[in-house]
């Protein structure tokens, strides 16, 4: 038994191969610290992923790790780097993550946020557009939006996507320093004062779910005007992005019609959002080949993804690849995987398992699950 | 005799009781083991002893034994073969001047044709009538064929001189027509597939500006070959040859001179039809042109003329950007393309240079 | 308990296996592949030897030449010479396949697998002190094959008719057959689920289970035990 201990200890220190770091804040880190783990508090990752974020895969492997922690990776880096290179007077900057499949756009996006979080940025994130225009469960809440005609509005999910905002931008809202400029009725008895702090539109959009998007749309506005105004940096993470330019949704009205992403408010919401018409921001976006059907999956490339719509609509951006893991990274992660509990055996399997995976980081996540 | 005649009776009214007993045996009826066994043992024994007494007469229908005797005549005057008597170094155009059977003895080879099982030798010349079945070629040797091209020469011109290099023929012959003959072993000469005819030219030996190369590209579609810059009209919708190469010489006019005239609707083109993209008419300039001017705090009252004549070097890297967008969309996405326009991007808003891991 | 061991000690000496290393005894058993229909390879063709130990030995003791002489069949798929090839988990995999969907029968078993690895881990950390933790077994591999060790059956009942009465007798039992129920009994234990549970979570339950001694299927076979036990008065029916 006890000699059992000692075995997992000395596995442990006779790996040769550190993949931890305990420089835990993201704009600390530099090359130096390239495929090794870093830890995330439980806390910032209540607050910034309750309401997703992460994928579902990863966070069934944080309840078996018992933590999380992310891999400091390339595209990550640069992103940070660029970021701090910035000149916040000129219009914000897109950048625009791609990979294969498994290549950890999500996680990098997550990182970034976690960077984010700590500079102390206004957050607007959206964990996975899919969920709203493609996860359709057997009947979608649907109504058609009261303000915009002709349009289709998604009640539940604009609610639930302003929980997650609230959530994540907890400690700003409670400074109170941000207020609206203009005042929006809502109907005869409702309305949003100017001058009131952003959190009071935020519960009103919870509280009253026919209003959520109208709600988003006034906040998006907001945000732009605020940021214009120096009051705040606003951080834009999208994952997902190019779902919101494929022709089809699964949505279709009671009257068996498809719907097309256009006809739904709260695509026009973030078209707005990612315009280069503001300053004072950083957006991310996630191109990824899940977010749209088989059968138009056939490659990972962003202008392939977006087609010529988003492709316009984002023009110029910042492509960032993401790509498999490197040998150290990938020795990394397997010396993690040990230390967790998670990959057993001798140390040939390391070999096997990097031909077997090729160095996808899915792949390699799925490939150890057995073993 | 008197007692052979008995034994024989007796053998045979054995026989019979034998023959009855097995046609009416039944099974399942107990049967004395004994008294079966003992009619077994004695028939047997007679009929043996009936096998020394006599000879047994064969039976002698047709008479083989009579014919026998005959013997066939043959004649004793055969001459050997002409092919043992040829001379090595005859000329065998003289021998076989023409198109004939084949004829064994007239040909010095040994020959073997036809199918046989495994382990034997195919069946040689003599009466073989596979090799005389099929057409030979023996009045065509590479001989004959010589002495008979030198016979034609007389009749023809030399091939000119400076047609002596692919340039040379292209140049004055550029364009080509494709046509085929058939051969059979058969009595009919005719071929429903030689009516086939081909036209192949290249494209830049016809002369079209860009709008009439692309509207000529157009009308004729997939009969295009970007690699080779080759036109390839295919006609077979005619019985007749010639009717097929009057057809594809029509066809090759009609195209070339319709790509010339202008239609009234050729002016409603719009962006989406365009076939190569050209970054002034797009959105993309105008993002460039919007971005700049609001990174500079200027106004944006531009309208879209004067955003097509925006010039774009004004833009510090803005060429390098035009071109990088212009490639992606003409060449199609790469990794190659994408990195170029990420290094441009990354100029045009004052990023730092993308990290390669070492 | 003990009395009856070594009152069965006799009959049942052919079958008590002891706790030998995985390798030898499965590759024993596993590695004969018998077809009792006719194959596209004659019956003088070897059996492939795809483990790199195998052709080591076979090296040391000097048979290899003898046997590169012969014709040999080919290993099949599944058949590796990887590290984490195990004879037991494939014969595992065959027998929750049906209808020769082996992806399927595969990916369950993988997936039962990761099951069995988040429970311990959870375990695991929920153990406090280092002999606790040193207790709980982590790969699932090793946890399969105790399940399978707990639930093979040591005896097994046959009918034996006597005078028009069929009477169950008991008797013994060859390795192969003990190794075939218990994968069965597992296999039925398994199926004998809820429709919501999935079929990895439940076989998942299963093997630690009966790893742990305890569970429907180490129940059976402690019951056919019991009733072979029961029955001891009629074992020499079996040479009448």
């Amino acid at each position: 038994m006890l000699s059992r201990n000692l075995r997992f200890l000395s596995r442990r220190y006779s790996q040769g191969v550190t993949f931890r770091t305990t420089e835990t804040s993201p704009s600390q880190q530099n090359e130096n610290q390239i495929g090794l783990f870093y830890t995330v508090n439980n806390d910032v990752c209540k607050q910034l992923f309750g309401h997703g974020g992460l994928p579902k895969s990863y966070m069934k492997q944080t309840k078996t790790f018992t933590e999380t922690s992310l891999m400091v990776r390339l595209p990550a880096l640069d992103i940070i780097n660029c970021i701090k290179a910035t000149d916040f007077d000129k219009p914000v900057i897109r950048y625009m993550l791609y990979g294969e499949i498994g290549a950890g756009k999500s996680l990098t996006l997550a990182h970034l946020l976690h960077y984010a979080y700590e500079d102390g940025y206004l957050i607007v994130h959206v964990p996975w557009v899919s969920e709203w225009l493609r996860r359709v469960p057997r009947h979608k809440e649907m109504s058609n939006s009261p303000t915009h005609e002709g349009l289709v509005d998604l009640p539940l999910d604009g609610a639930a996507w302003l929980l997650h905002f609230k959530m994540q931008n907890q400690v700003l809202l409670k400074k109170g320093n941000l207020k609206i400029s203009k005042e929006y009725v809502w109907s005869k008895r409702e309305q949003t004062p100017e001058g009131a702090p952003l959190a009071e539109l935020i519960e009103h959009g919870i509280t009253r779910v026919k209003y959520a998007c109208d709600v988003i749309d006034a906040l998006i506005s907001e945000i732009k005007i605020l940021s214009n105004s120096k009051q705040c940096k606003t951080f834009v993470a999208i994952d997902g992005f190019n779902t919101f330019f494929y022709p089809l949704t699964r949505l279709s009205t009671p009257t068996k019609k498809k719907v097309t992403p256009e006809e739904v408010t709260l695509t026009k919401s973030f078209m707005e959002l990612t315009k280069n018409d503001w300053v004072n921001g950083v957006i991310i976006l996630t191109a990824d080949q899940l977010g749209v059907s088989q059968d138009h999956q056939e490659s990972h490339l962003p202008k392939y993804l977006l087609y010529k719509k988003g492709f316009e609509h984002i023009d110029p951006f910042v492509p960032v690849e993401v790509g498999r893991y490197s040998e150290r990274e990938f020795m990394s992660c397997a010396s993690y995987y040990r230390d967790r509990l998670w990959l057993r055996g001798p140390r040939e399997t390391e070999g096997e398992l990097k031909l077997a995976s090729a160095c996808n980081p899915y792949k390699f996540m799925e490939l150890c699950a057995p073993l | 005799m008197y007692l052979i005649f008995c034994h024989k009776s007796v053998i045979l009214n054995k026989l019979i009781k034998m023959s009855l007993f097995i046609r009416n045996y039944k099974p399942g009826v107990a049967y004395n083991a004994q008294i079966l066994w003992r009619f077994n043992s004695t028939t047997a024994e007679t009929v043996k002893q009936g096998e020394d007494e006599e000879e047994f007469r064969v039976l002698d229908i047709l008479h083989k034994k009579g014919k026998l005797q005959k013997r066939v005549n043959r004649r004793a005057d055969i001459q050997p073969d002409r092919s043992e008597k040829m001379p090595t170094d005859q000329n065998w155009g003289n021998v076989w001047p023409g198109p004939r059977s084949f004829h064994p003895s007239s040909v010095p080879l040994p020959i073997r044709q036809g199918y046989v099982p495994k382990g034997q030798a195919p069946p040689g010349k003599k009466a073989n009538a596979e090799l005389m079945k099929i057409p030979n070629f023996l009045h065509l040797t590479p001989p004959v064929v010589k002495s008979q091209c030198e016979a034609l020469k007389k009749f023809c011109t030399s091939w000119p001189k400076l047609l002596n290099s692919e340039e040379a023929i292209e140049k004055n012959y550029p364009m080509e027509i494709i046509s085929s003959d058939y051969c059979h072993a058969s009595p009919t000469i005719r071929n429903p597939l030689a009516r086939i005819v081909t036209l192949r030219v290249k494209l830049s030996n016809l002369k079209l500006d860009s709008r009439a190369r692309d509207k000529f590209l157009r009308l004729v579609g997939d009969k295009y070959d970007e690699k080779t810059d080759l036109v390839t009209l295919t006609a077979d919708r005619c019985p007749v040859r010639k009717q097929n190469m009057d057809y594809v010489n029509y066809l090759l006019t009609a195209c070339y001179h319709e790509s010339w005239t202008v239609e009234d609707w050729e002016t409603d083109k719009c962006l989406e039809d365009m076939e190569y993209y050209d970054f002034d008419l797009n959105p993309s300039k105008k993002n460039l042109v919007n971005w700049y001017l609001m990174s500079n705090n200027e106004d944006n009252n531009l309208n879209d003329e004067q955003v097509k004549n925006f010039d774009v070097s004004k833009i510090p890297n803005g060429v390098e950007y035009k071109s990088a967008v212009s490639e992606l969309f003409n060449e199609g996405e790469s990794d190659l393309a994408l990195n170029k326009y990420d290094t441009s991007v990354r100029k045009l808003l004052g990023l730092p240079e993308k990290k390669i891991a070492n | 308990m003990s009395n009856f061991r070594y009152k069965v000690g006799p009959i049942a000496k052919c079958v008590f296996q002891t706790q030998s290393p995985r390798s030898n005894l499965w590759c024993t058993l596993m590695q004969y592949r018998f077809y009792p229909r006719p194959t596209s390879f004659p019956d003088y063709f070897q059996n492939p030897i795809f483990r790199k130990e195998d052709q080591a030995k076979l090296i040391e003791s000097n048979e290899l030449t003898k046997l590169a002489a012969l014709p040999v069949k080919p290993p099949a798929a599944y058949e590796t010479s990887s590290v984490y090839h195990d004879p037991l988990v494939s014969k595992l995999i065959n027998h929750v396949m049906k209808m020769g969907n082996k992806k399927l029968a595969r990916n369950l078993v993988e997936k039962a697998f990761e099951n069995i690895k988040r429970i311990q881990i959870e375990r695991y950390h929920l153990a406090t002190t280092p002999e606790e933790k040193a207790k709980v077994v982590l790969n699932p591999k090793d946890i399969l094959h105790k399940a399978v060790e707990n639930s093979k059956p040591l005896l097994q009942l046959l009918p034996i008719k006597r005078g028009g009465i069929t009477y169950q007798v008991p008797g013994p039992i060859t390795e192969k057959r003990s190794l075939f129920l218990a994968i069965k009994w597992l296999l039925e234990a398994t199926n004998d689920k809820e429709r919501t549970i999935h079929f990895p979570e439940q076989f998942a339950w299963e093997l630690l289970d009966a790893a742990n001694n305890t569970g429907k299927v180490v129940k059976r076979k402690q019951d056919i035990h019991r009733q072979c036990e029961a029955n001891r008065a009629y074992a020499h029916y079996r040479w009448q």
